[in-house]
């Protein structure tokens, strides 16, 4: 293994648990609570996914309709499994059979 | 870890150590009709359930990471290493770009603070869902109790099993740690494992099946769906709205992760304003 590599996995590593561990330790969330940083807070979550889901979206979406496809069917079978079953779990898996079955289908 | 950086890239009443006591499912099957069938009681430990929730994101993570083992080998790296950045920063993203630079012979310093910049946002994760766990049980969340084993669960918190955790909570689901640890543990084995998988079966093991490939590459866009949909309310409306139009701008103006940063940014201030 390479020294160079280590040490850059190593510093990252350190990093990355100190954003997600420490803020929760520190107790960021309770620091203004009803505050702007309450609110703030609150919204974050909520803006995370949307954000999330939008990212991971937009590079599937083409004109090309055989690629965008799969996409639509996709998305119409994660809206149809929530809407019938309520489940995350189901849509999400409901969701990327029917991509893939369409792209099967369309060869 | 996101699909769009790296680019092709879910009771029983709790002890007091391990979180907050699960609220009687009763209140679940008010609130939901998907419990109105469900047994008087259960049994599953929310350990459990937090593997079990894992699933949407184990599935999707296997195969990113295993194009991130088969990556880390064709730009001259060991099995060990590729193995070794995964456990040791496990941010796909990061990951990915850190292939491209050390192979470039960037220098280290430099490489590590672009690969720790890039990261910053997960900063807001921990006290959000702590937040959202203390707003649903009357602010209580900052007990001791609730955050005893964050040291280790929290390292879990990538932007999956965030979101998978938070749209678990707004769904009435109180915040446990041995749900946490399930949870993260499930995605954590799933990005090692396929790393490793990845890196000994080499390039095109998943080529010769187009449409598994597909299926599995469009887990986490399904995941992120469905999460929204759960936490979908006419509150939430403008946040999400806000969210969505920035981070497209942010993207088609900028980068992929500036274009995620500013989305955060702009839905979380728009939540801020109202009242």
């Amino acid at each position: 293994m390479s020294w160079d590599l280590l040490a850059v996995a190593l510093m990252v590593g350190a990093a990355n648990w100190a954003f997600r561990a420490l803020p929760i330790l520190m107790r960021m969330d309770r620091m203004a609570v009803g505050g702007w940083l309450g609110r703030f807070l609150s919204s974050t979550g909520s803006a995370a996914i949307a954000t999330l889901f939008v990212a991971s979206i937009l590079p599937a979406l083409t004109p090309d309709l055989a690629r965008l496809a799969p996409v639509l069917t996709g998305t119409a079978a994660v809206l149809a499994t929530w809407a019938a079953l309520r489940s995350v779990v189901l849509a999400t898996l409901a969701g990327a059979v029917t991509h893939g079955l369409t792209v099967w289908l369309l060869g | 870890m996101n699909r769009l950086l790296v680019t092709r890239v879910q009771s029983h009443a709790l002890s007091s150590r391990s979180g907050f006591a699960q609220p009687p499912r009763t209140v679940d099957r008010v609130r939901s009709p998907r419990y109105l069938s469900a047994p008087m009681t259960r049994t599953r430990p929310p350990f459990v359930d937090g593997l079990i929730a894992s699933l949407p994101i184990v599935l999707g993570y296997f195969p990113i990471a295993f194009s991130f083992g088969v990556a880390a080998t064709r730009a001259g790296f060991s099995q060990i290493d590729a193995f070794a950045l995964s456990l040791v920063i496990y941010a796909g993203a990061s990951q990915f770009l850190a292939l491209a630079l050390l192979s470039s012979g960037a220098p280290v310093l430099v490489v590590a603070f672009t690969l720790i910049a890039m990261n910053l946002r997960h900063v807001l994760y921990g006290p959000a869902l702590m937040r959202q766990a203390g707003d649903q049980a009357g602010n209580q969340a900052g007990d001791d109790a609730g955050r005893r084993h964050a040291w280790a669960w929290a390292w879990g918190l990538t932007d999956e099993v965030f979101g998978q955790a938070l749209g678990a909570l707004a769904r009435g689901q109180r915040f446990s740690q041995a749900y946490m640890f399930g949870l993260g543990l499930g995605a954590y084995a799933s990005w090692v494992s396929g790393t490793v998988v990845g890196a000994y079966a080499g390039g095109g093991a998943l080529e010769g099946w187009p449409a598994l490939n597909a299926g599995l590459g469009f887990m986490l866009p399904a995941l992120f769906l469905a999460l929204l949909l759960s936490i979908l309310s006419r509150r939430q409306l403008p946040v999400i709205a806000v969210a969505g139009l920035a981070t497209v701008a942010g993207t088609l103006a900028l980068s992929a992760t500036s274009g995620i940063l500013l989305g955060m940014l702009a839905g979380a201030v728009a939540g801020t304003m109202r009242r």
